[in-house]
């Protein structure tokens, strides 16, 4: 029993992570359609900034937790004026988009991995605390991940409801063409689409890198996790993501009940098989046709 | 000079997999990053079979291939009902479970150690231990497996894999079932990669996860797009550049570590900057292919034929679809005669298109029955439909627009023996044939609808009223005697409705079953034998259109 409490509180906490990559990852999906994969790295990216902000400079956790979020913004709204807005332009197949952020993945992974290294960066004086409640054990950064989700799932929220960007991102991602013509004007939301995605994820970064340290590589679990939080949970809605999240944190910890841990990340593809089987569109669509 | 050998060999292995990739990305447009998987999944079944069971060449390599195509197709399953995005999830999900496997399967995979000292290939009693003895091997391969993908891509197989990237609705409504043509090309792509894998294994002699991930199919990737998707000799080129070129970047003094995420970033903008400058790659996909002359069309049979006894053929009773609470057709009853044109009238909305889905097997209806000659054609999937002898067209055309005329209207011939890889590969002889006679069949339609002289343009080079022909060919090209037209002749203008009117009373005339949308009052009466009033997804009436049109009621209805 208490195995299985614990395993479920660890379910949620990584529940909550996946929940925020969904997130992040479905706010630039929702309204621009685009495959990012290059969310990835700048993901990892966004750690590092954090990284060199609180350890090179020396600057307090806060400001370096600022940063992180700051680099985050700016990072994805330039990579989709740099990068997606050309083939944007030239109206490209989403094939070809796709293929493009496949490149700037791997471009972007490598140049942090030789402009850092590909050692594992810590934080050192950031010492977690450890938690015990009965006979669960958790620590703050655990608790500051399901925090993170509450309060970023929240801002997103009345960001969306609230400011004429928000519903402007939300009539683009019901329909674009429709959102074209009333008169929006996509490219601009578009870039506040992906500056905004990007900066929640890079909450989910400073708290691996907190929690376990970051890499070069740390990026490419992150896309792929958000990507899949999205598809279980239904593309095209955000509380799908965040519920696709928690799906996969849920039953990808307590499936190691039986299983050894080391296939853990395989049962998060299993969900996604039978999900993709019987549930083609998602778990929140109304029906499976 | 054992250096440069060894660059060789690899261009082959990598000319093989570049062209495999190729088949799924480019010529099926089937969008699967898992490319290295199946590499991978070939490499370790040779590895794991010629070192642990010793077992001798080419048993181990043939083991890979059939294992690898088989977990192509299990692949390939989620990805039958959805495409797109589903797609690239999915497959990078089979890409990151193979690699767990690799990875966690120690008592099997060796675990993070791989799988060393593998033995090498033995053929004659040589053992192609050194770079130099592998080359000749390696590219007798490589060369062999172009020959192979060459072949399918030049078959009637590749012509409706071609068509399904286009436009994978208009591939069925030709008769041809997708779900199988998707699992082929899965297992055929997964098949070759492993070849590529097999080789691997035994020639570097040592296999590890590390090889087989993401960036290796990004890597091949890159390949498939230098050098142009759904063209082989691309592949061959890309293969030739991208492996050929980073090793130059040997000669610049990198730390080693350096130098290989260098290379990673070389891949990297290389893809970016091709896709921004020239997306078709550097050799563009055949689409023309020049030939000497055309045949002679062979009219036989087109515009001639059986009786047009007003049989009835094609009936569809008490049909009724909803979607959501949204009532499209109710209760509706629709019957359609032998050499009768029958016109399906009624404002937008009014459950028109949905009648021909549901006729068509496209849309399953919630109430009704479909019969053909008596027979239950309800639940049939539309690709059988169509061999059934019910065709459609679309009201949107979806004609295959990146492929000639020809080749539309030969897509949709029935029967086609190069439609079966068996006859592709073992009996080629009778395929040509097949293909000759098919081609002058084609030519014949076109000849039938006018467009003759456009056989060699491709569909997105046709003028709208040619689109619209084009449509109408290779809907007759089904040879089905019940086709359902969707609004064949909106939006022309008079003299092209006048190409097209006798075409289709010809088509009656030979016996075909003829329903056509229309919103033109005109068309309907100048064309039809009898018309039914559609609104709200109800039959309201059906006469001759005479009759019909003069009815006030209807007329208040229609222009309300």
């Amino acid at each position: 029993m208490e195995l299985i409490l614990q395993l479920l509180v660890d379910g949620i906490v990584n529940g909550s992570h996946y929940a925020l990559l969904g997130l992040g990852f479905s706010l630039i999906f929702g309204p621009t359609r685009i495959t990012h994969f290059a969310f990835g790295p700048l993901y990892a990216l966004a750690a590092y900034a954090c990284w060199t902000a609180a350890v090179p400079l020396g600057l307090p956790l806060p400001v370096a937790v600022a940063t992180g979020v700051a680099c985050g913004a700016v990072s994805g709204a330039v990579v989709y004026r740099v990068l997606y807005r050309p083939f944007e332009r030239r109206r490209s197949p989403s094939l070809v988009v796709l293929i493009a952020s496949l490149g700037l993945f791997i471009v972007l992974e490598n140049a942090i991995a030789i402009a850092f290294g590909s050692d594992t960066k810590v934080i050192p004086n950031f010492n977690a605390a450890v938690i015990l409640l009965g006979d669960v054990v958790f620590t703050s950064v655990q608790v500051a991940q399901v925090v993170a989700l509450i309060v970023v799932a929240a801002l997103v929220a009345l960001f969306l409801k609230r400011t004429s960007y928000g519903q402007a991102l939300m009539a683009m991602t019901d329909n674009p063409e429709m959102a074209r013509i009333i008169g929006i004007d996509t490219v601009k939301v578009a870039t506040v689409a992906f500056a905004l995605g990007s900066a929640v994820a890079a909450v989910p970064a400073m708290l691996i890198l907190l929690k376990e340290g970051g890499t070069p590589y740390m990026g490419f679990n992150a896309v792929f996790m958000g990507f899949v939080a999205m598809v279980v949970g239904g593309i095209g809605s955000l509380r799908g993501a965040v519920i696709g999240g928690y799906t996969l944190g849920i039953v990808e910890n307590l499936g190691t009940w039986q299983l050894p841990t080391e296939w853990q990340s395989t049962i998060a593809f299993v969900v996604l098989f039978l999900v993709l089987l019987f549930k083609p569109r998602g778990l929140l669509s109304r029906s499976a046709r | 000079m054992d250096y440069l050998l060894h660059i060789l060999v690899m261009i082959s292995l990598y000319a093989i997999l570049a062209a495999s990739f190729n088949l799924l990305i480019g010529f099926a447009g089937l969008f699967a990053l898992s490319q290295a998987a199946f590499f991978g999944v070939g490499a370790y079944t040779t590895a794991i079979l010629a070192t642990k069971l010793g077992l001798p060449f080419p048993v181990p390599l043939v083991a890979s291939v059939l294992l690898t195509a088989a977990v192509g197709i299990v692949v390939a399953l989620p990805a039958l009902r959805i495409g797109g995005d589903h797609l690239v999830i999915v497959t990078l999900a089979l890409q990151i479970i193979v690699i767990a496997i690799m990875v966690n399967w120690r008592g099997v995979t060796g675990g993070t150690d791989g799988i060393a000292g593998i033995p090498k290939i033995v053929i004659a009693g040589t053992a192609l231990d050194t770079p130099a003895k592998f080359l000749p091997f390696a590219v007798a391969v490589a060369a062999a497996c172009l020959a192979i993908a060459g072949r399918l891509a030049a078959s009637p197989f590749a012509r409706a894999v071609r068509a399904m990237r286009e436009n994978e609705q208009a591939v069925q409504a030709a008769g041809k079932n997708i779900v199988a043509i998707k699992l082929a090309v899965f297992a055929f792509s997964a098949g070759l990669a492993a070849v590529a894998g097999a080789l691997y294994a035994q020639y570097i002699s040592y296999v590890s996860a590390e090889t087989f991930t993401l960036d290796a199919t990004i890597y091949i990737l890159a390949m498939v797009i230098l050098g142009g998707t759904g063209n082989l000799w691309g592949s061959l080129l890309g293969a030739v550049i991208l492996t050929a070129l980073p090793e130059l970047l040997k000669f610049v003094a990198l730390p080693p570590d350096i130098a290989d995420k260098s290379r990673q970033i070389l891949y990297g903008l290389a893809l970016i900057i091709i896709l921004l400058l020239r997306p078709q790659g550097l050799l563009g996909e055949i689409s023309t292919r020049r030939r000497r002359r055309l045949p002679e069309a062979a009219s036989e049979g087109i515009g001639t034929g059986a009786a047009s006894d007003g049989e009835v053929t094609l009936e569809g009773r008490g049909l009724a679809r909803r979607f959501g609470g949204i009532v499209a057709v109710s209760g509706l009853d629709i019957t359609l005669r032998r050499g009768r044109i029958i016109g399906l009238i009624g404002p937008n909305g009014a459950g028109k298109t949905t009648a021909f889905n549901l006729l068509t097997g496209f849309l399953r209806p919630d109430e009704g029955a479909v019969l053909l000659n008596g027979a239950a054609l309800t639940g049939t999937p539309p690709y059988r439909v169509v061999r059934r002898g019910v065709a459609r067209s679309f009201q949107d055309l979806k004609l295959f627009a990146r492929m000639t005329a020809l080749d539309n209207v030969m897509v949709a011939l029935p029967l086609q023996k190069g439609d079966n890889l068996l006859n592709v590969y073992f009996r080629p002889w009778r395929v040509a044939s097949d293909e000759r006679s098919n081609r002058a069949h084609a030519l014949a339609i076109l000849d039938f609808v006018g467009l003759h002289d456009k056989a060699d343009v491709t569909a997105e080079n046709l003028s709208y009223a040619e689109e619209k022909l084009l449509s109408i060919a290779r809907l007759v090209a089904t040879g089905a005697e019940v086709l359902l037209f969707d609004e064949p002749l909106s939006g022309l203008a008079p003299n092209a409705l006048e190409a097209i009117f006798p075409v289709l009373r010809r088509l009656a005339a030979s016996g075909k079953t003829i329903c056509i949308i229309e919103h033109n009052l005109d068309v309907i009466r100048g064309l039809c034998d009898t018309a039914v009033f559609l609104d709200e997804g109800r039959k309201l009436a059906e006469d001759v259109p005479e009759r019909l049109i003069a009815d006030p009621a209807l007329a208040a209805r229609y222009f309300g």
